[in-house]
């Protein structure tokens, strides 16, 4: 604590700023856990958004929650930008997690705000489907990712929600992931013929063919196209720095993580 | 605390796509076949391609033979699903006669593979 203070004195020159901006606020960090424990700053920088302990603390409960309700499911639960829940679960626990989201009484997660999918070729799961579920009843946002590769399909949750559908389609057009028991799945933003799926990151950025109206034959005819392309690395990271601000503060906090919890003696 | 330790979160088995079994695997694709096999003369008809029936049962053939080497039974569902989904395209004329002819590739020139048309193409 008494760290803390110098650190908010020192605060008045601009060293004092720079060390305050670029270092996370511990007391900010630890406040879920301890309800009892006042935060000693509040955040005045205008472009930062202000975390309220509070709502961190009820997200909080109710990761560990879910986590004591769905033992068999989920994997992990944590905590990304400070106020964004998040619950990682296998693909096989799709429906009955979404669907305990959906329809417990205090979830009541009943709006599917959106489907993602994300692919990192590196790992042996190559696609993330991240969904993003909205609580109109407690206001409240949760997301739940799992994973999956090429040819592993995950279970449609337009059984538990209606407006997976679109979004199912979306993802497998552009990543190519099978929804098991999907109700019209088809292609929706990709031609007909198209090849491959354009969200994928082996995917060239010219595509595989190439579309153009050939004068003789007067039709619109598809030729393969094969341009030279440099062997790409992916590397995620943009070569600048994005946001200075947020350089010492933690991406993801876990709540949860019954894998590598270890039983108490 | 032990009790959440034994039950194993996630499993490792390989979930398969549609099929358990190569027979199944290998039943569906020749049911996958001869739907394409059917369709091919109102595919002709309503398209209006300048191809025959029999030009089409042999581009139909080569494009099923093209995937012949394949033995993951995953893979060979995954095939089999876009072949679906492409067959449903076409039955529905969802596709215009451009994305038919596509298939026969007509404007496209055979890679140079002797020196002499190597030469040519510029390319030695």
């Amino acid at each position: 604590m008494s760290f803390f203070l110098k650190r908010t004195i020192g605060a008045g020159n601009g060293v004092g700023r720079a060390i305050l901006n670029s270092t996370k606020i511990p007391g900010v960090q630890r406040v879920a856990t301890k309800s009892t424990e006042k935060t000693p700053v509040q955040e005045t920088r205008p472009t930062v958004a202000k975390l309220d302990p509070l709502q961190k603390a009820q997200l909080v409960d109710f990761g560990k929650y879910v986590a004591d309700c769905l033992p068999k499911y989920v994997q992990k639960v944590q905590l990304t930008a400070g106020n964004e829940l998040e619950v990682l679960i296998p693909p096989d626990a799709v429906i009955p997690v979404l669907s305990f989201l959906k329809d417990h009484h205090s979830a009541q997660f009943a709006n599917l705000v959106d489907i993602a999918g994300m692919d990192v070729p590196s790992r042996s799961n190559r696609f993330e489907i991240i969904y993003n579920i909205l609580s109109l009843r407690y206001n409240a946002r949760i997301r739940v990712k799992t994973y999956t590769d090429e040819l592993t399909p995950v279970d449609s949750a337009c059984d538990v929600f209606k407006a997976a559908n679109w979004y199912e389609r979306e993802i497998w057009d552009m990543y190519g992931v099978f929804f098991a028991n999907h109700p019209d799945l088809r292609r929706i933003l990709t031609d007909y013929g198209f090849e491959g799926h354009p969200f994928r990151k082996d995917f060239p950025l010219s595509g595989y063919v190439e579309v153009r109206y050939d004068d003789e034959q007067k039709r619109v005819v598809v030729e393969p196209l094969e341009l030279a392309q440099e062997f790409r690395r992916f590397e995620l990271s943009a070569p600048w720095e994005q946001f200075p601000n947020f350089r010492a503060n933690p991406v993801t906090e876990e709540v949860v993580n019954p894998s590598e919890d270890q039983p108490k003696k | 605390m032990s009790a959440r330790q034994a039950i194993k979160v996630g499993t490792k088995t390989v979930k398969p796509v549609l099929s358990s079994s190569h027979a199944e695997a290998r039943n569906r694709v020749l049911s996958l076949y001869k739907a394409w096999y059917r369709q091919i003369p109102y595919i002709v008809k309503d398209y209006d391609i300048p191809k025959s029936e029999a030009q089409c049962r042999e581009k139909l053939k080569e494009l099923f033979i093209k995937n012949k080497h394949v033995t993951d039974i995953r893979v060979i569902d995954m095939l089999v699903i876009k072949g679906q989904m492409e067959l449903k395209e076409s039955v529905n004329i969802w596709k215009q006669k451009g994305h038919i002819m596509a298939y026969f590739k007509p404007t496209e020139e055979p890679k140079p593979k002797n020196f002499l048309s190597k030469f040519f193409s510029g390319n030695e």
